[in-house]
């Protein structure tokens, strides 16, 4: 039987989180589990298992696919205790090209939820380490792992699929990052102590922002904030003086008027001597006048601008998507021409031995004669037998690819040609020369014609 | 012979302008890989045509308006390369090769082909100290200018929140490129300052005299003053990213004009008459 390699499982795009959670592994737990799998599933051969917050998938290789699937679906649901009839209607089931594809598209990130996202290719290199750990993995699925690897990669390097910001919190510090070669050395005001500010605030420091003051109506949630944040808290009715410090103020409270206008921003900017201020405004009604842009070297964002920047990066990422796909499509036939020429390999061996050893019994039979030719000439002969078989191996093995590559079955073509040398041979060398002599007619043909030609 | 080694020189720049083009326009491919090393590729080729010329003249070859182009479009060429690389800002390359090409071209098809004669005056171990010194402070000049030009475009486009490129995220920030601008502007001060001493010691020692009021003597005072008067600005009130930028153009503009003028009078020393 031919191995395929198969996936199925379900993600974020057809099943809810409800059921997602429930199938889905604790990390510590997936090496266990594989083992659990490949006793549970006699009819899995190699098996890896991908469980993320969008995915739960097993990927694997086997002869007989409905058993598998089958095997494999019973264990998932016995080994979650999630009754089976919860998830089978959502699950998918993908094969030979379409698994390749999707394994492709998801270390790519085009099955994301946010299209380019970087974790996953992580979750997918963790799943791999798990399946080689767990003995799992055999020559197909390490191969299609390298291989998903390396698309990812090279998706990543030809299209600009990770590029953008696709959240309004990651937009504000992207434009911090346009405006500011370092944030190290900057200083950032919140203004309001609400949750989307201190998103922003964790992602600035994450970029290495070390001077954080916060102030809020409520001191004691600026205080608050200060020590989750490592920050520090200024008192809202004085927070004027701390404005010619900060390089980024993010504003984020609930106020009629704006609580910055462009009057008293005329003394901070000099008194800055005109260093770059990014002003982000999160609240709504919005916290700074929106004449402080037009101001010099003022940068003033508020809610729609950085929305307006995530429907942009999410439109490029979709364009770039695209390019991404042809990527994977021409990777995905360029494995499958391996896998193919894998089960090829087998049958390949068998017939070039053969025809070796009908050359070396031909030779073996002209003996004498042989011997009794010079050195020189002996060579030459040995080196004749060698180039006739060559060329007639190249023609067989050549039409039998050929043959695959047009969509015939090349196992099967590779089979009879296996199966005719072979009987040609223990036609050569046993005494019963009638062994179904109809078959090797056309064989025969090429065969008689070397024998007849003057050595 | 001469002209073979520029027109590769000026293929290579074309084709790195179209690499770096590329690059910007977000299309990846060989040329956009190659664009910095066919812009290196066509300074090396201008550097084997420079030496040539250089034998043959028995010191640097600059003695005419078209010759002192080509030699600051080789010496653009080599500080543009080294800003791109070091500073991974593949965004100038968009520029300096039009530049360069721009002066290669009229350079070379302006300067005199004739086999040069060294006038007497001229052959000093000074000139090809004054005149690299000369020439390097007003390629970084030409490369502060770039530079400032992409600020204003990029800053423009970042205070009107029109959409910006997906290969904007390989833009320098504005600060970077703001402190870039300020280095640049600096060492090209420098190397201005020290063409004029070198200048008026050479004249000094030649003719007796420092300083003679001849045209380009008295405009690269006055350049010489508004690169200083920039410099202040910045270090005294303060004056950077939007307003050091367009000032840092002006001024620019200010040395092409006197450069190609005073070039194209041609009087006094630096125009060809050494007597």
């Amino acid at each position: 039987m031919r191995e395929t390699i198969f996936i199925f499982g379900v993600n974020h795009r057809e099943t809810p989180v409800a059921v997602r959670e429930r199938l889905a592994y604790p990390e510590g737990d997936i090496v266990a589990a594989l083992a659990r799998l490949k006793q549970a599933a006699p009819a899995i051969n190699e098996v890896a298992l991908i469980s993320t917050c969008n995915r739960v998938e097993i990927m694997g290789v086997t002869e007989v696919s409905d058993r598998a699937h089958a095997e494999a679906t019973a264990f998932l649901a016995d080994d979650r205790s999630v009754d089976a009839t919860a998830f089978a209607t959502s699950l998918y089931r993908h094969e030979a090209r379409a698994a390749v594809r999707h394994l492709f598209r998801v270390g790519a990130s085009l099955d994301s939820m946010v299209v380019g996202e970087p974790q996953i290719l992580g979750q997918l290199k963790n799943a791999y380490a798990q399946a080689a750990e767990a003995g799992t993995a055999g020559l197909v699925l390490h191969r299609a792992f390298h291989k998903a690897f390396s698309v990812a990669k090279r998706v990543r390097k030809a299209t600009l699929i990770g590029h953008g910001s696709v959240s309004v919190s990651s937009a504000a510090v992207g434009l911090a990052g346009k405006i500011f070669d370092t944030l190290a050395d900057k200083t950032v005001l919140l203004i309001g102590a609400g949750q989307m500010a201190e998103l922003t605030a964790r992602n600035l420091k994450r970029l290495g922002i070390q001077s954080l003051l916060i102030t809020s109506r409520t001191f004691d949630n600026a205080v608050a904030l200060a020590r989750k944040l490592d920050g520090t808290a200024v008192p809202f009715d004085g927070f004027q003086p701390y404005l010619k410090l900060a390089d980024i103020v993010i504003g984020s409270i609930s106020a009629a008027r704006p609580v910055i206008g462009p009057d008293e921003f005329e003394g901070v900017i000099r008194e800055r001597r005109y260093r770059p201020v990014l002003l982000i405004d999160l609240g709504v009604p919005r916290n700074f006048d929106d004449q402080l842009n037009s101001m010099e070297n003022v940068y003033l964002y508020d809610i729609d601008d950085l929305s307006a920047v995530v429907e942009e990066s999410i439109g490029d990422r979709e364009r770039e998507a695209e390019k991404a796909e042809s990527i994977v499509s021409l990777e995905v036939e360029s494995f499958l021409k391996w896998l193919d020429g894998l089960e090829l390999v087998p049958a390949i061996r068998d017939i070039r031995s053969s025809v070796e050893q009908l050359r070396e019994l031909e030779l073996e039979r002209h003996r004498a004669w042989l011997m009794s030719l010079a050195p020189g000439e002996r060579e030459r002969i040995e080196s004749l037998t060698r180039g006739l078989v060559n060329k007639l191996l190249h023609r067989i093995l050549s039409g039998i690819r050929d043959g695959r590559a047009d969509g015939a079955d090349g196992v099967f073509a590779a089979e009879i040609a296996r199966r005719l040398l072979s009987a040609d041979l223990a036609a050569e060398s046993g005494p019963s020369q009638d062994v179904a002599p109809n078959l090797l007619d056309d064989n025969a043909l090429d065969y008689d014609f070397g024998e007849d030609d003057e050595f | 012979m001469n002209i073979y080694w520029l027109t590769a020189a000026l293929a290579c720049y074309a084709l790195s302008a179209t690499g770096f083009a590329m690059e910007r326009a977000g299309l990846r491919g060989r040329l956009s890989q190659w664009a910095s090393p066919l812009l290196g590729g066509g300074a090396a080729l201008q550097t084997g045509d420079l030496f040539m010329r250089g034998i043959q003249a028995g010191n640097i070859p600059v003695t005419d308006f078209g010759q002192a182009l080509v030699f600051l479009a080789w010496l653009t060429a080599i500080a543009g390369l080294v800003l791109i690389v070091r500073f991974h800002m593949p965004v100038i390359g968009v520029y300096v090769g039009p530049i360069v090409i721009v002066a290669l071209g009229i350079g070379a098809s302006t300067m005199s082909h004739a086999r040069i004669v060294m006038p007497q005056s001229l052959r000093s171990a000074w000139l090809p100290v004054h005149v690299t010194f000369a020439l390097l402070g007003y390629a970084l000049f030409v490369l502060a200018a770039i530079v400032s030009l992409v600020y204003l475009v990029y800053e423009r486009r970042l205070k009107t929140k029109r959409p910006l490129l997906p290969t904007d995220s390989r833009t320098p920030s504005l600060e970077k490129l703001d402190r870039i601008n300020y280095r640049l502007l600096g060492w090209g001060f420098l190397m201005l300052s020290l063409a004029i001493v070198t200048g008026a010691l050479w004249a000094d020692a030649t003719w007796g005299h420092f300083w003679s009021w001849d045209p380009a003597e008295s405009w690269t005072l006055i350049i010489w003053f508004l690169y200083a008067g920039l410099l202040e600005s910045r270090l005294a009130v303060g004056w950077r990213g939007r307003r050091a930028a367009t000032l840092t153009i002006a001024v620019f503009t200010v040395l092409v004009g006197s450069f190609v003028g005073v070039s194209l009078l041609a009087t006094g020393k630096h125009g060809g008459n050494f007597g």
